[in-house]
């Protein structure tokens, strides 16, 4: 029989989410962190690690650093998430940061300025591939799709503000699918 | 109708950058992040069409031109791709030197990340509670669809902001099919447009 796994110490927790944010240099975040969460070091297991991506996709935030606070909380709470959550953006953000400093001191020079000319349509390309990505999921029930085009025209037309937006249409649509009569 | 649009237009024409050394606008930036952070549905991307509408409308910190030079910075560097905040930070304080632009970039960071850890310690404390509730079921069925919405409306922000003539917007619609039906990594996207700009192919 398989020892259950100890469970992880701060700095575990630290340099684990650490490793995730390594490997995955170059994409794939999610699949790095199931990896090394599930598979090397045995923090939980694969139905738990699902859950919690469930949770961090449902809450707000960004997913996988959703998922580093989950992952972190779970075995210390709140000093377990802010370990996690250290771990995972110490590296990225640091990168992030340096290159944010070489832009805002070179984007005037005409070769950077080229490139970037190039590079912002292969991302504009990357941002317009993001509603599509989701929109099969909806593209059968007519009130989602009405919602979606509603909450679309209201921000690109009328230039309402995401907060206003989600105030009003949120608990309308919550109203909507509200669950009546569903058995559990 | 016309006049609030004449307003509007009159206002961004004469941006001007408050002056983030008073503290009360420093508070107010700053709050405007932390609110943000609780309305970033579906991973955060939801929120790139407010922080163009902070940076470049509100409070004069970047050219359009620029934001979209971010995102893509933002988008290519290792890591969730919503660290674009830490960038705008930097960018609201560059003027003031390397030192500035760092630690607001930090400080912009903490903010729009803080109020969604929280919450989402508490979500992970509590989930077995929450799970069967129906207020999960309604929120999660009900805001999935406005957030289909808003990321169209992000995309077409980001589209129209980053390219002015016909092979630019060419580019995009292929790196947007070839996102949906290839696994290639976006990197390659960006290094292939990349030298297309350098060559003169795409122009802004």
């Amino acid at each position: 029989m398989p020892e259950p796994a100890p469970q992880p110490s701060h700095l575990q927790l630290f340099l684990g989410m650490q490793q995730v944010a390594l490997s995955s240099f170059g994409g794939g975040l999610s699949a790095w962190s199931e990896r090394i969460v599930v598979e090397d070091r045995q923090w939980m297991n694969k139905e738990e690690f699902i859950t919690g991506l469930t949770v961090a996709r449902l809450f707000p935030g960004p997913n996988q650093i959703n998922m580093a606070v989950y992952i972190g909380s779970r075995f210390h709470g709140l000093s377990g998430a802010a370990a996690a959550l250290l771990g995972i953006l110490l590296l990225p953000f640091s990168v992030l940061m340096l290159l944010g400093l070489s832009y805002y001191y070179l984007h005037e020079t005409l070769a950077v300025d080229r490139v970037l000319a190039g590079v912002i349509t292969a991302s504009a390309g990357m941002a317009l591939s993001m509603g599509f990505k989701i929109a099969g999921v909806y593209s059968r029930d007519p009130v989602a799709m009405l919602l979606a085009g509603g909450s679309f025209i209201a921000m690109s037309v009328f230039h309402v503000r995401l907060v206003p937006l989600v105030l009003v249409a949120g608990p309308l649509a919550m109203a909507w699918y509200w669950p009546r009569g569903e058995q559990k | 109708m016309s006049t609030a649009a004449a307003i509007t237009a009159a206002a961004t024409a004469n941006c001007q950058a408050v002056d983030l050394g008073d503290w009360r606008n420093l508070l107010a930036v700053i709050w405007d992040f932390l609110h943000l952070s609780l309305f970033s549905l579906g991973g955060g991307n939801t929120l790139l069409n407010e922080y163009h509408h902070m940076a470049v409308e509100q409070y004069c910190w970047l050219s359009s031109r620029q934001f979209a030079e971010i995102y893509a910075i933002a988008e290519a560097a290792p890591g969730p791709s919503s660290m674009i905040v830490g960038l705008l930070g930097m960018g609201a304080a560059v003027k003031e030197g390397a030192a500035w632009a760092l630690l607001s970039g930090v400080v912009a960071e903490v903010a729009i990340l803080l109020p969604s850890t929280l919450l989402m310690v508490a979500a992970a404390l509590s989930w077995n509670r929450l799970r069967n509730s129906p207020w999960r079921v309604a929120f999660e069925r009900g805001l999935g669809p406005i957030t289909l919405g808003i990321l169209f409306a992000v995309g077409l922000k980001i589209l129209r902001i980053s390219d002015h003539d016909t092979p630019a917007y060419a580019v995009s619609l292929v790196v947007c099919v070839l996102m949906l039906r290839t696994k290639i990594s976006p990197l390659w996207f960006m290094t292939v447009a990349g030298l297309m700009g350098a060559l003169g192919l795409v122009n802004r």
